[in-house]
């Protein structure tokens, strides 16, 4: 009989989950904008996943809930990201050293043994510099949709230099730009290197060791992947679904569990 | 209270009895300071409070007090006082909490501290001290002693210990005019073998958790460090340590350890969290991690420098662990990794220490490279809560316990 497990990654902006059977394919995925209740848009989405396959909660043999809001999930195990993060990845690139996950609230380096376990990790601290949250913000002054972001700054001939970190001064920093009449793509140009640069060196003080997997929400901006190989001087290997790999590493970490 | 995972000692009660007195006659010290001809100074951590004590000074400590402003959730209060006064949010939570508590005693617990009338400041512990205790001598219109250590990016060279002596030869001509007493060498002498002595137990008291499992955890170093921090050199110290020492041992001997199902043992650098002083060691406990040794509370379990009693004192107050080089330090944690026979390390970025906490990150690369362990950074502030950030340091700490799975 088919065994069937569930990775759930509640994270600040957004829920994902996984379902995957013992052979270690994903049947579904899902994912949404957390909102007010994480747990509730979680359960949501599981039971929708598994009706589309035709199951039922019974059929599960093991979950793991990660990211911020793992602690209300019920689940067999709660986990942490940076765990689930490896685990996903070193599924999907055997290969990887170095991971550079970029969520909505977090940005992380992890680095990986050749096992795929985690060596070491750094995070940012306290503040949103460097991760999809500060994207959003900096796109919202620019009345630009963030997956237009990648796209515009792509376009853009020279860069506008954003220096501050924090959020709300780069803000405003943005305002003065547009005041002084520079280009929407030069504009998004500097905000992507400024979260590229915040990461890049964050990536160094781990230690930079090829391959280099980008992923994380933010690795759908086309202007980020660009800016942080050019800074890095790598290549980076970006999944298909980069938004779903630490759930696909809970689900995973599920089927480890339950042997 | 929640339950805590780890075993109380009983040593708790002749501790806070030991304490409680030494904090009773500080307060109490404009009742008997001029009676007894003792004046009082505030002194830095790493003052050489042997020499002050040959003069019949009783100390206090700024540091000491503020830590306790913040076990008592008082340090916000007491910072925005100082901050509404001009201080920066960015210097050391201790210097504003205590300038808050010295501009709003009535904020402070304990009633903040006595009116002091003379200032010691040595500058072995950080730059820090120099600017704050000049902004205490103004405010008190006290006298200012300064002991300017320079810092060690090798060995104690004689240059430098020269010039530390006779800063420390200064001292006693400055001490002999605000105290009026006789400066006697044999007094310092007894005050440094007393000093010792206390050392000495605190250090065998530590040594004995390199037993697996380990006797002590964190929380108790930091708690019970009081006494050698404030009365280093009194019998009453000498006495607390005894007993402490007895219970450790006592432990050990029927293999009690600090933290139930101890599984990974662990060394900490950096001052402790204090406001979080049990919720961020309970998850470590928890998972059965136990902080066996540290940095911090372990700077106080130096043994004295040879030579004359002025000597010793010169070399050891130079020789202090953050006034030495990264590569000092590093080393430093690469030994008690392998003599506590340690499988991590778990660094605090302290905010508010910069001395302590600017070269952690290159000290952390080295030690992981050549003890093969895992270090942990933690950022986070040793007295002020703004800097305490629950779930981001959580998330950190279950990912770092998860590697040892």
């Amino acid at each position: 009989m088919q065994k069937y497990f569930v990775g759930v990654d509640i994270g600040s902006l957004t829920v994902k989950v996984v379902l995957l059977n013992d052979d270690l394919e994903i049947l579904g995925t899902a994912m949404t904008r957390a909102g007010f209740s994480g747990r509730d848009v979680a359960t949501r989405l599981k039971d929708q996943l598994l009706a589309d396959s035709i199951l039922t909660s019974h059929d599960v043999s093991a979950t793991v809930a990660t990211g911020y809001g793992r602690v209300s999930f019920p689940s067999d195990r709660e986990v942490s990201e940076i765990t689930c993060q490896a685990k996903g990845i070193s599924h999907l690139f055997p290969s990887a050293r170095t991971v550079i996950d970029i969520g909505g609230q977090d940005s992380k380096v992890i680095k990986l043994m050749p096992s795929g376990k985690v060596a070491d990790f750094a995070m940012n601290d306290k503040c949103a510099a460097g991760t999809g949250r500060f994207l959003e913000v900096m796109a919202s002054a620019l009345e630009v949709e963030w997956q237009e972001i990648g796209r515009l700054a792509s376009g853009s001939e020279n860069p506008a230099q954003i220096s501050s970190f924090c959020t709300v001064f780069a803000e405003s920093e943005i305002i003065s730009h547009v005041s002084s009449g520079a280009k929407k793509s030069d504009i998004l140009a500097g905000v992507c290197d400024s979260v590229a640069s915040r990461v890049a060196s964050m990536t160094r003080r781990t230690g930079l060791e090829p391959d280099i997997v980008f992923t994380g929400g933010v690795a759908h901006n086309q202007g980020v992947v660009n800016a942080l190989a050019k800074q890095l001087g790598y290549p980076l290997l970006v999944s298909r679904e980069p938004v779903i790999t630490a759930a696909l590493g809970a689900a995973i970490l599920a089927r480890d569990i339950h042997k | 209270m929640a339950k805590r995972n780890y075993r109380p000692l009983g040593s708790v009660k002749a501790l806070q009895k030991t304490m409680g007195r030494y904090y009773a006659i500080t307060n109490y010290h404009r009742y008997w300071g001029k009676l007894l001809r003792r004046p009082l100074a505030w002194v830095t951590s790493g003052a050489p409070v042997e020499l002050l004590r040959a003069f019949n000074i009783h100390s206090a400590y700024p540091e000491q007090y503020a830590a306790i402003y913040s076990a008592r959730k008082s340090t916000v209060a007491l910072c925005e006082i100082a901050e509404a006064a001009g201080y920066s949010q960015d210097l050391c939570s201790y210097a504003r909490s205590n300038i808050g508590g010295v501009l709003r005693p009535d904020l402070a617990p304990l009633g903040g501290m006595p009116k002091p009338d003379l200032l010691v400041a040595c500058n072995n512990i950080c730059g820090t001290v120099l600017k704050w205790y000049e902004a205490l001598a103004r405010h008190f219109n006290i006298p200012l002693l300064v002991l300017d250590t320079p810092f060690l990016t090798a060995e104690l060279t004689t240059q430098a210990k020269d010039y530390v002596l006779e800063q420390l030869y200064a001292m006693v001509a400055d001490l002999e005019k605000i105290t009026e007493r006789q400066f006697n060498e044999k007094n310092l002498a007894k005050q440094m073998r007393l000093s010792a002595e206390i050392t000495s137990l605190w250090k065998e008291t530590r040594q004995y958790c390199k037993a697996s499992p380990s006797p002590l955890n964190a929380p108790d170093l930091f708690i019970h460090m009081a006494p050698i921090v404030v009365l280093r050199g009194s019998q009453g110290g000498i006495d607390y340590y005894r007993k402490l020492k007895a219970e450790v041992q006592q432990r050990v001997e029927k293999a009690q350890g600090a933290v139930e199902n101890e599984r990974i043992r662990l060394v900490w650098d950096n001052i402790a969290i204090w406001p979080q002083l049990f919720t961020f060691y309970k998850m470590f406990a928890e998972k059965g991690a136990c902080f066996v040794t540290d940095t911090y509370s372990g700077g106080w379990a130096v043994e004295q420098a040879p030579g004359t009693p002025m000597e010793s004192l010169a070399a050891t107050y130079t020789e202090v662990f953050l006034n030495r080089s990264p590569e000092f330090r590093a080393n430093q944690l690469i030994d008690l990794i392998h003599e506590y026979k340690a499988d991590g390390f778990v660094m605090h970025s302290n905010r508010s220490c910069k001395p302590y906490s600017l070269v952690q990150e290159v000290i952390r690369r080295k030690v992981m490279l050549e003890t093969g362990v895992p270090g942990l950074m933690i950022e986070a502030d040793m007295a002020d809560p703004r800097s305490y950030a629950e779930e981001p340091v959580r998330n950190r700490v279950q990912a770092f316990l998860e590697t040892f799975d």
